[in-house]
């Protein structure tokens, strides 16, 4: 499902120049619950920015579900985003002015679904998140918990096959923690693949492999 | 053309449009100034024709005067005067001429049911009434060539009327001057007029010719008024005018003394100039308002961009294309220009129409005839829109370009 072979990202600042990976080679199968861990500066969120399509990588070559990722243009990559890959961040980043409602429909916007699939689409993911009677609220209505549910749901709205998660917990307490995590087994478990960002060892203990970074490499 | 996201960006201007407010309010502010300013340009240009023609659009009119040159054999400072022969003389020789009529005039009382005034008395034909603007008020008429024939009727200036009448019509009644009664034909309708001589036409009397001539026996006639088929011929008429009276007065064409002339069309041309310079001054200092206006929506529209910065990089994580994102904000620019817009052009036709309800005050020919009736015109709006439509596609393209580069990493870390 995704393939890396000697990633390499390198970021210049003038004269300077930082090297976050360092020919990282990686393979995730698909349906894999893989949580990436390692220091902080360890090149994590590079790596996953890179898998995310969010960025790209100074050298290597990367393949996602099977089609080779280097060289396309930000709107394929933006195509690639919204259809194969759901993001789940550390701080929910929903729209504060939409409505939980607004904020799941909007991957399915951008995809050019027509209004019959995505109200269709929204109430199942809503339902499936428990939030359905909140539908209206907007994200400063909701709990940290209820907040990242909904960009739980955002992540799958367009059914992608690959979730991506940045410390989905990271700023939640341990029940809606425990909540969140239940949902990602679950998902996990019906076959999705998920790559996670964590701290927490606990936490990636409901992975089925951890991956660990030290200065841009995999050290296990 | 799919609407799903032209709709969406609506729903979220429509949420966020309290944040728009001011540049809203700025464009309506701008758009209000501008039309107004347009409006009343175009209105005083307006009605300085209107005023003008009060007088008498396309028209020349010539005076006998003295000869301040010696002209074969004979000395200059000879009075040169006008006959009426002369109308038919001129007109036989000059084939430019449209309309010709004489004029001559008296100070005199002029009574009426007991109450007596002094105004001028003039003694013209029927041509004069188009050439001089004299329309009259419902259910009356100007002198006729019927008139002509020595018939004892006048028509009256509307003040002379409600001098002599009250408020009664002035129609049918009889007027007398030097013990003479006159029947009034016609009362002259309300107009402004900016020019005159012997004072404002609605406080003149007009006689036909032979009738006046039986209250004033001098044989010469004060002036005479010429009509010209194209007013480009004004100067060739002036010309061939000298000529033919210098030929048959026996007086140097060239003597500038002999005759003199008052030429309305040359007039009414620097005149023209004069308010379309005012006019296109306005219009110029409403652009440049605009411009303003505009820069300072850019500025807004970078500043809006800037302050979403996270919310793009939000869109752009989870799929959305360069073009979603220049597409929103291009099209909140759009929504902002449209909306203070719409309701600046709203509110600057309501106020100049409610202007134009402000009556003139005919009596006392003023400033406010020129600055109460502003006017909207086609080509105003037109170029209005256009200019418009160019400040609003720059104003909302560079923001809106600026967005869609952000880099989604950057944006999503921003605070």
């Amino acid at each position: 499902m995704i393939e890396l072979d000697g990633i390499t990202k390198v970021y210049k600042t003038g004269s300077q120049s930082l090297e976050a990976l360092r020919g990282i080679t990686l393979t995730i199968g698909k349906g894999e619950f893989v949580s990436v861990m390692g220091p902080s500066g360890s090149g994590k969120s590079t790596l996953m920015n890179i898998v995310g399509c969010l960025d790209t990588p100074t050298a290597g070559g990367y393949r996602l579900d099977g089609d080779k990722v280097a060289g396309l243009t930000f709107d394929e990559l933006a195509a690639v985003r919204n259809r194969k890959i759901g993001f789940v961040f550390q701080n929910f980043n929903l729209l504060p002015y939409a409505t939980a409602w607004e904020n799941v429909e909007l991957p399915m916007l951008f995809d050019g679904k027509n209004g019959k699939k995505r109200r269709e689409r929204v109430t199942e993911l809503l339902n499936a998140v428990g939030l359905y009677d909140w539908r209206e609220h907007r994200p400063t209505e909701l709990s940290g918990g209820q907040q990242q549910r909904i960009a739980l749901a955002r992540a799958l709205a367009n059914d992608p096959p690959i979730l991506l998660a940045d410390e989905p917990t990271g700023n939640l307490d341990s029940k809606s923690g425990e909540e969140i995590m239940a949902l990602l087994t679950d998902l996990w478990r019906g076959g999705r693949t998920i790559v996670m960002v964590t701290h927490n060892d606990h936490i990636a203990a409901c992975s089925g492999r951890t991956i660990r970074l030290f200065d841009g490499q995999v050290v296990s | 053309m799919n609407l799903t996201l032209p709709r969406f960006f609506w729903s979220e201007y429509r949420k966020r449009r309290k944040k728009a407010a001011l540049i809203t309010f700025a464009l309506f502010w701008g758009t209000l100034s501008i039309l107004l300013l347009m409006a009343f340009g175009r209105g005083m240009n307006t009605q300085f024709r209107v005023a003008f023609s009060g007088l008498g659009e396309t028209l020349i009119m010539v005076y006998g005067g003295q000869t301040s040159l010696p002209f074969e054999g004979l000395p200059k400072g000879r009075p040169i005067s006008l006959y009426p022969e002369d109308i038919d003389y001129l007109q036989d020789r000059i084939p430019e001429i449209r309309l010709i009529a004489p004029e001559s005039y008296s100070y005199l009382a002029v009574s009426a049911g007991g109450k007596e005034i002094n105004r001028t008395v003039h003694g013209t034909t029927s041509e004069f009434g188009v050439m001089r603007t004299q329309v009259p008020q419902l259910g009356g008429r100007f002198l006729n060539a019927d008139d002509a024939e020595g018939r004892k009727v006048a028509f009256i200036g509307w003040k002379v009327a409600s001098d002599l009448f009250g408020g009664d019509d002035a129609v049918g009644r009889t007027i007398v001057i030097n013990r003479i009664p006159f029947t009034v034909v016609g009362v002259l309708q309300k107009k402004i007029q900016d020019s005159m001589y012997q004072g404002p036409d609605a406080e003149q009397v007009y006689l036909p010719f032979h009738a006046y001539r039986q209250i004033d026996n001098r044989r010469r006639i004060n002036q005479i008024h010429i009509m010209p088929h194209d007013a480009s011929q004004s100067p060739l008429i002036e010309a061939r005018v000298k000529a033919l009276l210098g030929r048959k007065y026996r007086f140097d064409p060239d003597d500038r003394y002999a005759t003199s002339f008052w030429n309305t069309i040359e007039d009414a041309k620097e005149g023209m100039a004069i308010f379309k310079g005012i006019e296109i001054f306005l219009g110029l200092i409403g652009g440049l308002t605009l411009l303003i206006g505009a820069v300072g929506v850019t500025n807004l529209m970078y500043a809006v961009a800037k302050e979403r910065t996270k919310e793009i990089g939000i869109k752009l994580a989870i799929g959305a294309r360069r073009r979603t994102i220049v597409g929103q904000f291009f099209l909140e620019t759009v929504f902002v220009f449209a909306k203070g817009t719409f309701w600046g052009f709203v509110t600057a036709f309501n106020i100049v129409h409610l202007i134009r309800l402000a009556p003139i005050n005919y009596d006392s020919f003023g400033i406010e005839a020129y600055l109460l009736r502003p006017e909207f015109s086609f080509q105003i709006t037109v170029t209005y829109l256009a200019v418009l439509g160019v400040l609003c596609f720059l104003a909302g393209i560079f923001p809106a370009l600026r967005a869609s580069r952000a880099n989604p990493i950057e944006s999503l870390r921003y605070e």
